[in-house]
C-alpha cells in the first residue's frame, strides 16, 4: 500500500541525517509500530508518511504512486488520516461538530451524515449529550477517543498516529490501541503507530525500531 | 463551503474576541463613514449652492471694442468720445425668451440734478479731494443718480437695500415718471411717499416725479469714485428705465445699458451665451456670465471636501494598519488551528476564506454600528469643520446694473468730467458698490444606501489586506511546522 523507497532526512547538516537509505513496505489490514528513543526521528518519519513535510532524497508511493505527485494536500485529504498526541480537535467545536468538519473537509462518503458520526462516536462511548458539549470539556481520553473515530469517519485507507496514547492512563491507553487495531483489522486500513511504550507497540502486528539511522523489525 | 460553517461556529464560539473586532471594526467603519458623508454633503452642497446661487449673465455694451474705436479715431484736433451702443429692448426681450432664462431685468443709469429739494452732499477727506483736503461736492449737475430699471426688487436686493415706505417699482412703472428715493434724502427734505418733487436733466429740462417709495440703502453702500455728490449712494433715485431714457436725452429711446439675465440652470450658461450671441452684434455687445457667488462658496466646500477626502484615507490606512495587526495576532493565537486544518488537507485558500468569512460577519455588524452613528458622528465633524472654515466669502457684487453702464466707472480724458452727459461716465454702480455675504451654515450629512456600500467596499478592501498581510507568514508554513511549533 504505502512503500518507502530510499529515503533520508536531515534537518541542518547532510552529514548527520536522522535517518537514510530507508526502505519500508506497509500493508492495508496491518498494525505497525515503531519504537525508538527521543529524538531518533521517529516523529519525523511519521509526518513524512503522512505528507506533513517532505524526504530530502528517496520517494514515498502510494498505491504505486509517488505522493509528491500526487499532491501532499490532496494527499493528506483523501488518502492519510492523522492522530496526535495533544488530540489536534477544533477546540471551538464540538466532538460531533469535529467529526462532521473533518468529514466535510475530506469529502468522506458519510458526509454531513449527522447521525452515523453519533453513532460512531456512540462506539466508542461518547453519547450523544457528551457528543454535543465543546471538545474542551471532555477527558484527554475521550478527546482522543474523538480523534480516532474521526480517522474511522474519513474514507483515508492509511492511519498514521504519533504518539496517541501519550497523553493517556493505562486504561484509555488499551482502548484506543483497541480502537486503532479495530481500524486494521475490521475496515482492511494500514495503522502505523510512533510510540515509545513498548506494551503499545507490542500490541501491533510489526515492530520496527528506528535505532543507528535504519529500521530494524523486531521479531 | 465547510468554511462558511466553520467561520460561523468560531465566531460563535469565541464571543469575547468577536465583540472586540466588532468594536474595532466599528471604530473604524464610523470614521470612514464621517469621511464620506461629510464628502457626500460637501458634494451636493456644492450642486445645490450652484443651483441656488445661480448665475447671472450680462449683456451690455463691448466696452474694449469702444475703447479700441475710440482710439482709433481720436486725433489731436478732437478730444476722444467713447461712444457705447445701448441694448435694444425689442432684442433683450428675445433673448428673454430663450430656454433656461428665469428672469430678466433692464436697466439703465444716467444722472440728473434736484430742483425742488437738496441732494446730499458729501464731506469726505479721504476720497473727495486732491491732497486729501475736504472737498464739497459743487451740486451743478448731475449731482443724483438716476438708476432707471424695469423693476426694484432685484436692483435693491442686489445692493443689500430694502424699501421701507411706499412701494418699489414694477412692471407696471414703465412709461411713468414714479421714483423711490432713499430714506436719508426724503428725511432731508421732508419728502413723504405721494410727494410729487421735481429734478432737471443735464441738459436743463425739468421734470415733475412722484415718490411712490423710500428705500434703506445697505449700510455698507458708500460713495465709490471720483468723488462726492451723485455717487453718495442716499442721492440715487430708482425710475422706470423708460423715464430714465427720457433724462438722458431721446436718442436713448428704446434701449438700456445693460440686461442681466437670471438663469435656472447655471450649468448650461455657455448654452444660452451661444444662442442669445446669435442675436446681438457681438462686436457691438458683450455678454458676461457672473457664477461669483457660487465660487465663493465652493472654496469652503472643496476644503472640507479635501479635509473629508484625507480624513477618509487617512481612517482607511490606518483603519488597515490597526486591523492587519490584530488580525495578525488572531491568526498567529489560530496556528494550531490552521495546522490541523492543512493536516487535513483542507486547501490554503479555503483556511483564509474562512477568516475573510468571520471578518465579513464583524465587518456586517459593524457596518449597522457605523450606520446608525454615522450620522451623528458626521454632523459632529461636520459642524466643527464649517466653524472652522473661513465660509464667509465677502463677494463684490458688482450688481448687474453696475458692469454694463454706458461709461460706468470709466475713466480719465475728457469723460472723467462729463458725468452725467450722454455716454458720460456715471454708472448706477456709484451709488455704492455693495458687499454681498454668503455664508455656508450647515451641511446635510445623511446616511444613503451609497453611502454604506461605498464603506462595504472600502470595508472588505481593509479586511482582505489584513488578512493577506496577516496570512502571509502562517500559510507559507509547511503543516508540520506549525503543528510542531
Amino acid at each position: 500500500m504505502i512503500e518507502i523507497k530510499d529515503i533520508a532526512y536531515w534537518y541542518e547538516n547532510k552529514d548527520n541525517p536522522l535517518f537514510e537509505n530507508v526502505n519500508l513496505v506497509f500493508e492495508k489490514g496491518k498494525s505497525y509500530a515503531i519504537v525508538g528513543r527521543s529524538g531518533s526521528g521517529k516523529t519525523t518519519f511519521l509526518s513524512l508518511i503522512a505528507g506533513l513535510d517532505k524526504p530530502k532524497s528517496g520517494e514515498i508511493l502510494y498505491e504505486g504512486e509517488a505522493i509528491n505527485r500526487i499532491g501532499l494536500t490532496r494527499y493528506r485529504n483523501k488518502d492519510v488520516s492523522i492522530v496526535f498526541q495533544s488530540y489536534n480537535l477544533f477546540t471551538y467545536m464540538s466532538a460531533l461538530e469535529n467529526l462532521m468538519t473533518a468529514m466535510a473537509i475530506t469529502g468522506a462518503s458519510h458526509s454531513g451524515d449527522r447521525e452515523y458520526a453519533i453513532e460512531m462516536l456512540k462506539k466508542v462511548g461518547i453519547d450523544e449529550e457528551t457528543a454535543k458539549k465543546n471538545v474542551q470539556h471532555l477527558s484527554g481520553g475521550q478527546q482522543q477517543r474523538v480523534a480516532v473515530v474521526r480517522t474511522m469517519c474519513c474514507d483515508a485507507l492509511l492511519v498514521v498516529a504519533d504518539e496517541p496514547t501519550g497523553n493517556l492512563d493505562e486504561a484509555n491507553t488499551k482502548e484506543i490501541i483497541e480502537l486503532l487495531q479495530d481500524l486494521a483489522k475490521s475496515q482492511g486500513k494500514c495503522v502505523i503507530i510512533v510510540t515509545h511504550e513498548p506494551d503499545v507497540a507490542q500490541m501491533c502486528d510489526v515492530q520496527y525500531v528506528l535505532k543507528d539511522r535504519q529500521f530494524q523489525m523486531i521479531d | 463551503m465547510n468554511f462558511f460553517k466553520r467561520a460561523l461556529l468560531n465566531i460563535k464560539a469565541k464571543k469575547g474576541r468577536t465583540f472586540l473586532l466588532i468594536l474595532v471594526m466599528s471604530a473604524i467603519m464610523l470614521f470612514v463613514l464621517a469621511g464620506l458623508i461629510i464628502q457626500n454633503a460637501a458634494t451636493t452642497a456644492a450642486n445645490d449652492a450652484k443651483k441656488s446661487a445661480g448665475a447671472t449673465v450680462t449683456l451690455a455694451a463691448n466696452r474694449d471694442k469702444a475703447f479700441s474705436d475710440m482710439k482709433a479715431s481720436s486725433s489731436t484736433k478732437s478730444k476722444p468720445s467713447l461712444n457705447l451702443a445701448g441694448v435694444e429692448v425689442s432684442t433683450a426681450k428675445k433673448i428673454g425668451v430663450l430656454s433656461n432664462v428665469k428672469s430678466y431685468s433692464l436697466t439703465t443709469s444716467t444722472t440728473a440734478n434736484a430742483s425742488s429739494f437738496d441732494a446730499i452732499t458729501t464731506s469726505d477727506s479721504s476720497q473727495g479731494g486732491m491732497g486729501g483736503k475736504e472737498m464739497k461736492s459743487a451740486a451743478s449737475t448731475g449731482d443724483l443718480t438716476i438708476s432707471g430699471v424695469s423693476s426694484t426688487a432685484s436692483a435693491l436686493s442686489s445692493n443689500g437695500a430694502k424699501i421701507t415706505k411706499g412701494r418699489g417699482l414694477t412692471a407696471s412703472d414703465l412709461n411713468t415718471k414714479n421714483v423711490v428715493i432713499e430714506t436719508e434724502l426724503a428725511s432731508t427734505n421732508k419728502i413723504s411717499t405721494g410727494d410729487t418733487i421735481t429734478m432737471k436733466s443735464t441738459s436743463g429740462t425739468k421734470y415733475k416725479v412722484k415718490v411712490v417709495g423710500i428705500y434703506k440703502a445697505s449700510s455698507t453702500s458708500s460713495a465709490n469714485g471720483g468723488g462726492p455728490g451723485a455717487n453718495d449712494p442716499s442721492n440715487t433715485i430708482y425710475t422706470a428705465y423708460t423715464f430714465a431714457n427720457t433724462l438722458k436725452g431721446s436718442k436713448y429711446k428704446g434701449t438700456v445699458d445693460s440686461v442681466v439675465y437670471t438663469l435656472s440652470n447655471p450649468a448650461k450658461s455657455a448654452d444660452f451665451t451661444k444662442a442669445a450671441k446669435k442675436l446681438i452684434n457681438t462686436s457691438k455687445f458683450s455678454m458676461s456670465t457672473n457664477d461669483s457667488t457660487y465660487q465663493s462658496m465652493l472654496t469652503p466646500l472643496n476644503n472640507i471636501k479635501s479635509f473629508a477626502q484625507k480624513i477618509v484615507i487617512l481612517v482607511a490606512v490606518a483603519g488597515t494598519i490597526i486591523l492587519a495587526l490584530i488580525v495578525i495576532l488572531m491568526i498567529r493565537e489560530r496556528r494550531y488551528e490552521i495546522g490541523v486544518l492543512l493536516s487535513l488537507g483542507e486547501k490554503r485558500w479555503k483556511v483564509i476564506a474562512q477568516f475573510f468569512v468571520e471578518m465579513f460577519m464583524v465587518l456586517i455588524v459593524s457596518l449597522v454600528v457605523a450606520g446608525v452613528g454615522g450620522k451623528f458622528v458626521g454632523n459632529v465633524i461636520g459642524d466643527q469643520l464649517i466653524s472652522q472654515q473661513t465660509t464667509t466669502a465677502t463677494i463684490s457684487s458688482t450688481s448687474s446694473d453696475m458692469q454694463g453702464g454706458p461709461g460706468g466707472n470709466a475713466e480719465g480724458g475728457a469723460l472723467s468730467g462729463t458725468k452725467g452727459g450722454p455716454g458720460g461716465s456715471v454708472p448706477s454702480g456709484t451709488m455704492g458698490q455693495a458687499t454681498k455675504s454668503e455664508k455656508l451654515k450647515n451641511l446635510s450629512t445623511t446616511v444613503s444606501v451609497k453611502d454604506l456600500v461605498e464603506l462595504g467596499g472600502m470595508g472588505l478592501v481593509i479586511i482582505f489586506i489584513s488578512i493577506m498581510l496577516a496570512s502571509f507568514g502562517i500559510l507559507r508554513l509547511e503543516p508540520k511546522k506549525i503543528l510542531i511549533s
